[in-house]
């Protein structure tokens, strides 16, 4: 871990020159410290957008310091105090000050991949311009790649010690990946602990989950004083596998952006329903290709289309010329967000077959480019876009009926696209960021 | 007397791009022209000039009496055609030594013998006829794509004329007899065959430079010997590979042209061995036992069947999708088309798309242009879905057409070849020329209020009375 001399000193150049543009504090408003995981430029999917653009929100409320593995120049945000740790030398701080946990936590070292789970096949993975860097700890471009315990251990350590030099009312972590962090510093400062819950281990490898995560979120939301769930859904959950109170929890469900929305025509005639995200057990990617299976048989002019990639995505090949669907069922890989927006561009209507979806940002999206949404009820986003047509996950029938529904019958596809559209009025950043800032003073944390 | 007959394989596909989604509908390039360019290059620089220049010599050298055979597909000839006209010219040379036979296969080197009889025919059609172009040599024996054989297709090459069809010396077909003698199929009385002796081909093909081999290193000596022991045992020693081999597969650093060089004085050693091509050899010895070919073989992987082709669901998808499509091709009167479908049935593609991974995945690993057997089919199954809404839309305007010209009582009999090539004066022609009268008139008429004010600038010889009638039944159409 020991970098050159040479770097050290560049660092701690670059770590002057970046304090020397610290946002100026607003003295009369409540100071939060935000840990973060994602953040651009490192996004790996709705973590990272949900972070930037909650804390941005939250800046017209406090003065908000991100503390995030990786910052970049080229990705300030306005009236955030952006700190990357890649940015920060870790032995500027004297060793007693990193901070202590509450409890005890072993670990071994974990190629642990929780929100991206790669393949083998390095063609599904990497396309060319998207080569993995080899990553070392904090000059990292990989965040969930080798060990990904070490690496959190390294950010609480690092931030633990940071935040000894900071002033803050509130500590606020996002996921797992910062709880660490976050009971640290409640730990070393007795500020209150507020951990904000995007995605659980049990949504993620399902309800039988046990391991070194889970009992790290479960301790954590345990010694955490207010949890913040984006959905009703996560709070069940929350209550269910991890046994807590949901008096100490309130729901602030995501907002979303704005994108400038636009059709174009596509290039073939078929009507296209479009899935986004990873390909993981999570994300029901199976239920998307028996679903699309389902509605060929019926009617043979639909093409479907997946969008991402990940450990289904050989399977999905397979599934899919297995069910002699190969020519109308498309996987393009991971995608920057113009060829996404393109293919929103295009798509008549946008299934998400989540089998446990905390939130489900990219249906607001689709509901921003006016397509209309068939989600599954184990979704949070359902909670709030009513503008859209549910199903059980499992429900492969009333699924299909919903889609084919949707692409024949076009008044039907324009209510549901309209309701959509009065309920994104409701479904902002600024709404969530007051609501956080309700939950904040109502629990006289600030 | 025991002969010699070496064939070689001669074969490069038309390899697809990383074609994606976002192209469906948007981009008519298919292939990889720049990687085929590159590829054919490559082997032509580094086996095709140089094998051929060497066996020239040695057929000069040893007075015509070193004899070879060549199968070259339609392919690889449409590449030299292309890319390089050296490389064919080179073949012609050898052709014209009078000792080197070519022989028939499949235009594409494709599984249309699995799939689909009528294309077979046809490809087999017009493969004969490209090498009777180029070579000046009507084949009479057959190989089918990487000898894909059973019994059917022996049947169905002797209904075809064929006197002889090449195929894999299988073990378990033999079950203990020499592939050294030419056998009869079942079924086809006239059809004699030549079965591959896999294991001196293979020292050669597979062998030749693997040190870890106890045989390492193979000289053309000592091959001789193990050639020679053959004697009074065998009357035809089958050595079929890849052209490839010399040069390509076998780098020259492993002395692979060294052995060539030597191989035929060393076999001339023993005066009861010659070479001969497979119709020399057919004409030369009779069938001494039945070869019972039931199931498919090949010489592929050491399955030595279809699984090379046909083992995973995305292979049958993306294969039995191709061939789909076959009769709307044939019907859809454009050339263009045909090609694109043509050279999409060649067998390549679906090997690429092979999951077989133990030690033969590693010779479909070293022969794909692509990072997975998954993108292979992926991309192949992006272009077929872009090759189906052409069609499609082909479709949809000669129904349209169609329509028109039954309303105008105008036939449409225009000749359509049988042999597989189009003439310039295609239906299709007919239906551009067809639909763009078609737009015309729907312009006009749609633009107009009144219909007897529309003018026909078209020359059909029809009165104006039938003309006024035509208008008002197409006003009523539309």
């Amino acid at each position: 871990m020991h970098n050159s001399v040479k770097n050290r000193e560049e660092k701690f150049r670059f770590q002057k020159k970046f304090q020397g543009e610290k946002i100026k504090m607003r003295e009369n408003l409540p100071k939060v410290l935000m840990l973060g995981w994602e953040f651009p430029p490192l996004i790996n999917g709705g973590l990272g957008v949900a972070c930037h653009d909650l804390s941005s929100a939250m800046s017209n409320f406090a003065n908000i310091t991100m503390v995030v593995p990786k910052s970049s120049l080229d990705f300030k945000t306005k009236n955030v105090n952006l700190i990357g740790i890649n940015n920060i030398d870790p032995n500027a701080f004297s060793s007693h000050n990193k901070g202590n946990t509450p409890f005890t936590l072993h670990s071994v070292p974990a190629d642990l991949n929780p929100y991206y789970t790669s393949t083998t096949d390095a063609s599904a993975t990497d396309k060319p311009g998207e080569g993995k860097k080899n990553a070392n700890p904090f000059d990292i471009d990989n965040l969930y790649g080798g060990d990904v315990i070490k690496k959190v251990h390294q950010y609480s350590d690092i931030t633990a010690s940071l935040a000894s030099t900071l002033n803050f009312d509130v500590i606020h972590a996002h996921d797992w990946m910062t709880m660490i962090a976050g009971m640290k510093i409640k730990q070393q400062t007795g500020k209150p602990l507020v951990v904000h819950v995007h995605s659980l281990e049990v949504d993620r490898s399902g309800p039988d989950s046990k391991g070194w995560v889970y009992d790290l979120e479960k301790k954590g939301m345990e010694y955490a004083d207010m949890l913040m769930p984006v959905s009703n859904f996560t709070a069940e959950n929350i209550y269910k596998y991890y046994g807590i109170d949901k008096q100490k929890m309130s729901v602030i469900h995501n907002g979303s952006t704005s994108v400038k929305s636009y059709q174009s025509k596509r290039n073939y005639k078929e009507k296209t329903v479009l899935f986004v995200g990873r390909l993981t057990r999570q994300k029901g990617p199976e239920r998307f290709l028996e679903i699309a299976a389902k509605v060929l048989e019926k009617d043979p002019n639909v093409r479907f289309v997946m969008a991402g990639t990940g450990d289904y995505f050989r399977s999905m090949l397979e599934q899919s010329s297995y069910k002699n669907i190969g020519n109308r069922f498309h996987l393009t890989g991971f995608l920057n967000a113009e060829k996404l927006h393109y293919l929103f561009s295009v798509s008549d209507v946008y299934c998400m077959p989540s089998v446990s979806e905390p939130f489900g940002l990219s249906a607001v999206e689709a509901a921003h480019f006016g397509i209309p949404c068939v989600i599954s009820k184990q979704s949070g986003v359902a909670e709030v876009l009513k503008g859209a047509l549910t199903f059980d996950h499992w429900d492969i029938n009333k699924a299909a009926s919903h889609i084919l529904s949707l692409l024949n019958d076009s008044v039907f596809k324009n209510k549901i696209v309209n309701d959509a559209r009065e309920n994104l009025d409701n479904i902002t950043w600024d709404i969530s960021a007051q609501k956080i800032m309700n939950a904040y003073s109502s629990r006289n944390f600030i | 007397m025991t002969s010699i007959c070496f064939y070689f394989q001669v074969h490069q596909p038309f390899r697809i791009r990383n074609y994606s989604f976002f192209d469906i509908g948007r981009s008519d390039q298919y292939e990889d022209d720049q990687k085929n360019e590159e590829i054919l290059n490559k082997v032509a620089e580094k086996c095709y000039l140089k094998t051929n220049r060497k066996m020239l010599e040695l057929i000069q050298r040893h007075n015509g009496k070193f004899r070879i055979c060549y199968s070259l597909s339609g392919t690889v000839i449409e590449q030299f055609e292309k890319y390089r006209p050296d490389v064919l010219q080179s073949f012609i040379d050898l052709a014209n030594t009078g000792c080197v036979e070519f022989l028939a296969e499949t235009y594409s080197h494709s599984l249309s013998f699995v799939y689909s009889k009528k294309e077979f025919v046809r490809q087999v059609k017009k493969h004969g006829a490209i090498i009777k172009k180029h070579f000046n040599q009507e084949p009479k024996v057959f190989r089918n794509t990487e000898l894909i054989f059973n019994n059917e297709l022996a049947v169905f090459m002797e209904q075809m004329g064929y006197k002889g069809v090449i195929c894999e010396g299988v073990d378990r077909l033999l079950n203990g007899r020499s592939p050294n003698y030419l056998y009869k199929p079942v079924g086809a009385p006239k059809t004699k065959l030549l079965l591959k002796n896999h294991l001196l081909s293979d020292d050669i093909a597979f062998r030749f430079s693997d040190q870890g081999w106890k045989e390492f290193p193979l000289t053309a000596n000592k091959f001789a010997t193990w050639v020679h022991s053959v004697a009074g045992q065998g009357e035809t020693i089958n050595l079929f590979m890849d052209y490839e081999t010399f040069g390509e597969h076998q780098w020259e650093s492993t002395g692979i042209f060294n052995f060539l060089d030597h191989l035929p004085a060393e076999i001339f050693k023993h005066p009861d061995f010659d070479f001969k091509t497979p119709s020399e050899v057919i004409d030369t010895y009779p069938t001494r036992d039945t070869y019972d070919a039931h199931d498919f073989i090949s010489w592929a992987d050491t399955e030595r069947d279809l699984s090379a082709w046909l083992s995973n669901s995305m292979q049958h998808e993306a294969l039995k999708q191709i061939y789909s499509i076959e009769e709307t091709v044939m019907n859809c009167g454009d050339p263009d088309l045909l090609r694109t479908w043509e050279r999409l049935t060649t067998s390549d593609h679906f090997y690429y798309m092979c999951t077989k991974f133990w030690n033969d995945g590693d010779v479909h690993k070293y022969f794909s242009p692509y990072d997975s057997p998954y993108d292979a089919y992926m991309f192949f199954m992006n272009v077929f879905s872009d090759l189906e809404c052409k069609l499609n839309d082909l479709k949809e305007a000669t129904a349209a057409t169609e329509a028109l010209m039954k309303a105008n009582q105008i036939s449409l009999d225009l000749p359509v070849e049988a042999n597989g090539t189009l003439e310039e004066v295609s239906p299709y022609n007919a239906l551009m020329f067809f639909s763009n009268i078609y737009n015309e008139w729907e312009h006009k008429i749609k633009n107009s209020l009144n219909p007897d004010q529309v003018s026909l600038d078209f020359s059909t010889e029809v009165s104006n009375e039938e003309k006024d009638e035509e208008i008002s039944d197409l006003k009523l159409a539309i």
